[in-house]
């Protein structure tokens, strides 16, 4: 029985060319978009899981929520904490580590390279237990220095893997240069993982000084703490332990109570853990605008994805299911002849469901070779490393063998309740249709919902896509081009004759310091006080804010004018802030910008000008107020604006914008190059374009307009190849129509433009339904940016995808119609 | 008012050519009626279908009102058609979706003929074949008699000169049968020329020349007696 439902089958799908090569392209392009989105949730979803013990390792993340200020959050915690906190809940943490991630320099031989640098506790691979390839856990990690790197590093330095005893020169560890002896080698760390150290120190406590910021420090947060729990401990009882302690016993209860209003610690600081597995997807609502160790997941884009895999699907199980309904009166006849001969509904249904199941299976072998195909663009949209390992993971080959069950079930369900309804009498006795008008009427449903589904992905695309040109050209406030970055932290005492030569280079028109450039962050906050009453005879209340450090031509180097004021200018002699001892005061000038001035309660920038800020910064300061700038965007457009306060602290400068007038970059970065090794030897340049710095910080958003446009495209097409099927049947079936209306003198023109609007009917009304959905969509992602596309975008974006809508199904259904539409009357009705 | 002149019509399939009609010569006369009978496969229909420019023949000529329209493509045929020529087909060929009002007006929207004027005639045509009452039915909600009324309506309300029955009463019983054939007499006597296939010869008895055709020729040509037209 088998074998003849197998012919039957198979002499189908090949009776059917066309509507097969639909079904079968549809279902394979729809399982290949599952499949790679597959990849990517899964890996996503599997961070560091490969870890050991890893339900028992948990991170603590900090954040202050002080009265008055805004949140201050991070996946960072204070150095003290750790050792504090694993000694007061011994019974719930097994271990503890804290771990320090810095850049540094390898230097070997003549060349020198920058590395991440991770300094830990002795304790490290007790909690992450990686595996060792040469020496282990107790015998390579017992000792303060000692390094343990990657086997990929190994290669690097060495060219071979065992590299016990050999040293590594490294600088700078706490200011000097040092000397390390690798005592082991660990396997390198796989991708899905959220830690992405290659060099891993035992750290030397006597290396950080007693009132350092990094391990000596209740409030810097400037260190990554891991626990692991004891066998048997839920998470929750240990934050139920930490809080208990913030609020009781710490050393810092008393001064954290004071500041909060219900006297609880707790409501100012929270110590927050975190499963070492969620990190990945997570961490980003603890992490402000620090970041993380390596880049954040985001688990909305993981949702959006999985939603739009499902509807890719979605849109091609209904195309099966339409055109095996519209088709079934064809194999009316099949039906009700097996029935005569004794099938019962059951087998009937079970026959057709099996086809269905065949023809997923078949797709599913497509659909294997296209991700095979694809994966490499794939990757490098995603900047990842996916493959299909099919037969190494067995969960992977079950999960496709699942979906394509469901698949074929969810496809074939509908049509085989359909066909094996049919009774048996009614259809060999006449040769009327079979169809009813239910069924049609369903279909119509479906094209609209497929419709509806691609028009609502097709928006939210070309907003997505429009957010990112609008996160990319809007006016900054400053000019970002002809600019080169050069990080100077290393040039130390070389600087001046790096910039007296750089200066030098004809295309080079200005070199300026400062401690950051736009697109980079900081968490650089300080409190200011204004030492004068307002307007009103108010004393204002000290402010913590944001503070970058700016050397002189700063701001005249990237276009911004003061509003009120001076800018920074060494003629003054004034504005530079030195250190000052204990118990002096010293003057320096500040520039602040358009939000602290409102902040400080300044009615206009004029009012601003010669009052005095304290602060302390080097030791106490006296910063008098001596210009006013607009708001400039320091960072990615999606953090919006904030006050901020401009000083000249020239011990803070990190990086050196180069300005520029030349068309040949190539030339110029190769004498910028020259200059360096000749001024800075032995060390590494690091040296980018502002512009792709800046394009940098919107790459995630590009990537997901990317994938977002790769995938919309996928389900229109799929959507018009059901409606091209349906509109070849259903053009087919009205054959006997167009041919009456015909012989009543309908020309050509009168039929294609009969059935275009049939077609069209269903892509009106998708639109109709799809607008409001996708603008409510598009309105509430446009929140996440406080500098958003006008949502005014959104009425031409519907129109123009409404009218795309129409002229793929017109372009799609217009040949077809037109073919029968030329035809003899008499063959349209010789057909009955 | 058209006359055939050695027409000829082959129908080629797969490498088979078959003649459906072989060197045919009739003329028909203005306000005729005209009854076509033979067996099955005679080419009955072709013959009826030539007539009516749904098809070309392969070779011959076509001579209607004095103008050959053997070579004509199909869209100066359509022209031509849907000025003079109404069908009425043994399947009715009604459109299933629409009402019976929709289908008999459906023969007059290509005519550019204005909605007010179409829905009169359309109102008048329904009365004249008994069918006023039905006028918002779809037809599956019709018998088979008031299918073919429907029909006959559609192929008058345009007033074209002739109609062609392809076996209008093949799926009705006798009585309706009956009631269709005088319909069409009445409209004979109004002076529309009339050409209708059938396999009964009582119904061809209502025609005043009956052409017998056989294997693509005309075999013979019997005209009823005078006294029957009273």
């Amino acid at each position: 029985m088998f074998h003849n439902y197998l012919v039957s089958a198979w002499r189908n799908i090949i009776k059917n060319g066309i509507f097969s090569v639909i079904n079968i392209f549809g279902l394979a392009v729809g399982l290949m978009s599952c499949i790679l989105i597959m990849l990517f949730v899964r890996q996503e979803t599997g961070f560091d899981t490969w870890l050991k013990d890893h339900q028992r390792i948990v991170r603590m993340h900090t954040a202050y929520l002080m009265p008055n200020q805004s949140p201050f959050e991070t996946v960072r915690s204070a150095g003290k904490m750790m050792p504090a906190i694993k000694n007061f809940a011994k019974n719930e943490i097994e271990e503890g580590v804290r771990l320090i991630q810095f850049d540094l320099t390898v230097r070997q031989n003549a060349a020198a390279f920058n590395e991440q640098f991770t300094m830990v506790d002795g304790s490290f691979f007790k909690l992450f237990d990686l595996p060792f390839i040469h020496g282990n856990k107790a015998s390579s990690f017992n000792k303060p220095m000692d390094l343990v790197i990657t086997e990929a590093l190994a290669y690097k330095y060495f060219g071979k893997s065992d590299v016990i005893g050999e040293t590594l020169t490294v600088c700078c560890v706490a200011g000097n240069t040092a000397t390390l002896t690798i005592t082991g080698v660990i396997a390198d760390l796989p991708e899905a993982s959220h830690l992405n150290t290659e060099m891993i120190v035992y750290l030397q406590p006597a290396l950080f000084p007693e009132n350092d910021n990094t391990l000596n420090t209740w409030t810097s947060l400037n260190v990554y703490t891991y626990f692991k729990l004891n066998q048997g401990i839920e998470i929750a009882q240990l934050q139920q332990r930490i809080d208990y302690w913030l609020n009781n016993e710490s050393p810092i209860t008393e001064r954290f109570a004071q500041s909060s209003p219900s006297g609880k610690v707790t409501d100012t600081l929270k110590l927050k853990l975190m499963a070492v597995t969620k990190l990945h997807l997570h961490a980003k609502r603890d992490a402000g605008n620090l970041g993380d160790l390596t880049p954040m997941g985001d688990s909305d884009m993981i949702t959006t994805f999985i939603i739009v895999a499902g509807l890719v699907l979605l849109i091609a199980c209904i195309n099966f299911m339409n055109l095996s309904t519209a088709k079934a009166s064809k194999r009316a006849r099949e039906v009700a002849m097996r029935k005569v001969l004794g099938a019962s509904r059951t087998q009937v249904a079970i026959q057709f469901l099996g086809e269905a199941i065949a023809l997923v299976f078949l797709s599913l072998i497509f659909a294997l070779v296209a991700v095979e195909l694809v994966l490499p663009f794939y990757n490098e949209i995603l900047g990842k490393e996916l493959s299909l390992g099919l037969f190494d993971e067995a969960d992977l080959l079950l999960s496709l063998i699942s979906l394509a069950l469901v698949v074929g079930i969810f496809a074939g369900i509908y049509p085989a309740l359909y066909l094996s309804r049919f009774l048996p009498g009614a259809i060999l006795k006449s040769s009327k249709s079979v169809e009813s008008k239910g069924s049609s009427q369903f279909r119509s449903v479906l094209v609209v919902f497929q419709f509806a589904t691609s028009i609502i992905l097709v928006i939210s695309t070309l907003v997505v896509y429009g957010q990112n040109i609008f996160s990319n050209t809007m006016a900054v406030g400053y000019q970002s081009d002809n600019k080169l970055v050069l990080n100077i932290q290393t040039a130390d005492e070389n600087l001046p004759s790096l910039t007296q030569e750089l200066l030098n280079l004809s295309e080079v028109t200005s070199v300026v310091f400062s401690s950051e450039v736009p697109s980079q962050d900081n968490e650089n906050n300080n409190y200011f006080k204004l030492l004068e009453p307002n307007a009103n005879g108010v004393l204002s209340e000290q402010q913590v804010i944001n503070y970058h450090n700016m050397g002189y031509g700063f701001f005249e180097a990237y276009g911004v004018a003061p509003i009120a004021g001076r800018l920074f200018d060494e003629d003054f002699g004034s504005d530079s802030i030195g250190a000052v001892a204990e118990g002096e005061v010293g003057t320096a000038s500040a520039i602040i910008n358009m939000s602290a001035l409102k902040k400080f309660g300044f009615r206009n920038p004029q009012e601003a000008i010669g009052k005095t800020l304290v602060s302390d910064i080097l030791g106490m300061q006296h910063l008098t107020i001596i210009g006013v700038i607009p708001d400039i965007y320091f960072r990615s457009i999606k953090f919006g604006l904030r006050a901020s306060v401009y000083t000249l602290n020239p011990k803070r400068f990190n990086v050196a914008s180069i300005s520029f007038q030349s068309n040949d970059v190539t030339s110029l970065i190769a004498k910028v190059e020259d200059v360096w090794q000749v001024n800075v030897p032995m060390q590494p340049i690091n040296l980018q374009f502002l512009s792709e710095m800046m394009s940098a910080q919107y790459q995630d958003e590009l990537t997901t307009a990317q994938l977002f446009l790769v995938f919309s495209m996928i389900a229109i097409i799929i959507a018009c190849l059901g409606l091209y099927g349906l509109s070849a049947f259903t053009v087919e079936r009205k054959t006997k129509e167009i041919g009456i209306r015909k012989v009543m003198g309908a020309s050509v023109k009168d039929i294609v433009a009969l059935l275009i609007w049939q077609f069209s009917k269903p892509v009106v009304l998708a639109n109709l339904i799809a607008w409001p959905i996708a603008v409510y969509l598009m309105l509430t992602w446009l929140e996440n940016f406080p500098y958003r596309l006008s949502s005014l975008w959104l009425v031409p974006i519907c129109l123009a995808v409404g009218m795309l809508s129409l002229l793929i199904a017109w372009s799609t259904v217009g040949g077809n119609a037109a073919k029968v539409a030329r035809a003899k009357p008499i063959k349209a009705l010789r057909y009955e | 008012m058209l006359k055939l002149h050695n027409l000829t019509r082959v129908y080629q399939t797969n490498d088979i050519e078959t003649s459906a009609l072989n060197k045919v010569n009739i003329e028909i006369a203005q306000g005729e009626f005209v009854a076509i009978m033979g067996p099955s496969g005679c080419g009955k229909s072709t013959l009826l279908n030539t007539l009516g420019m749904l098809d070309s023949p392969s070779s011959g000529d076509y001579i209607f009102d004095g103008e050959n329209v053997a070579g004509y493509t199909e869209k100066q045929l359509s022209v031509i058609r849907k000025k003079n020529i109404g069908f009425i087909f043994q399947n009715f060929n009604l459109i299933d979706e629409l009402t019976v009002a929709e289908n008999i007006e459906l023969a007059l929207i290509y005519h550019k003929i204005p909605a007010a004027v179409r829905k009169e005639k359309v109102d008048q045509v329904m009365d004249k074949v008994g069918i006023a009452h039905r006028a918002k039915h779809l037809p599956s909600q019709l018998s088979g008699g008031q299918q073919q009324r429907v029909a006959v309506a559609r192929a008058v309300v345009g007033e074209q000169k002739m109609i062609l029955a392809d076996e209008p009463t093949g799926n009705l019983d006798s009585a309706h049968g009956q009631e269709v054939m005088e319909m069409l007499q009445a409209l004979n006597e109004e002076g529309i020329t009339i050409v209708m296939v059938t396999h009964s010869p009582a119904h061809a008895d209502y025609a005043r020349r009956t052409i017998h055709l056989f294997d693509g020729h005309v075999v013979t040509e019997s005209v009823r007696a005078a006294e029957k037209t009273a």
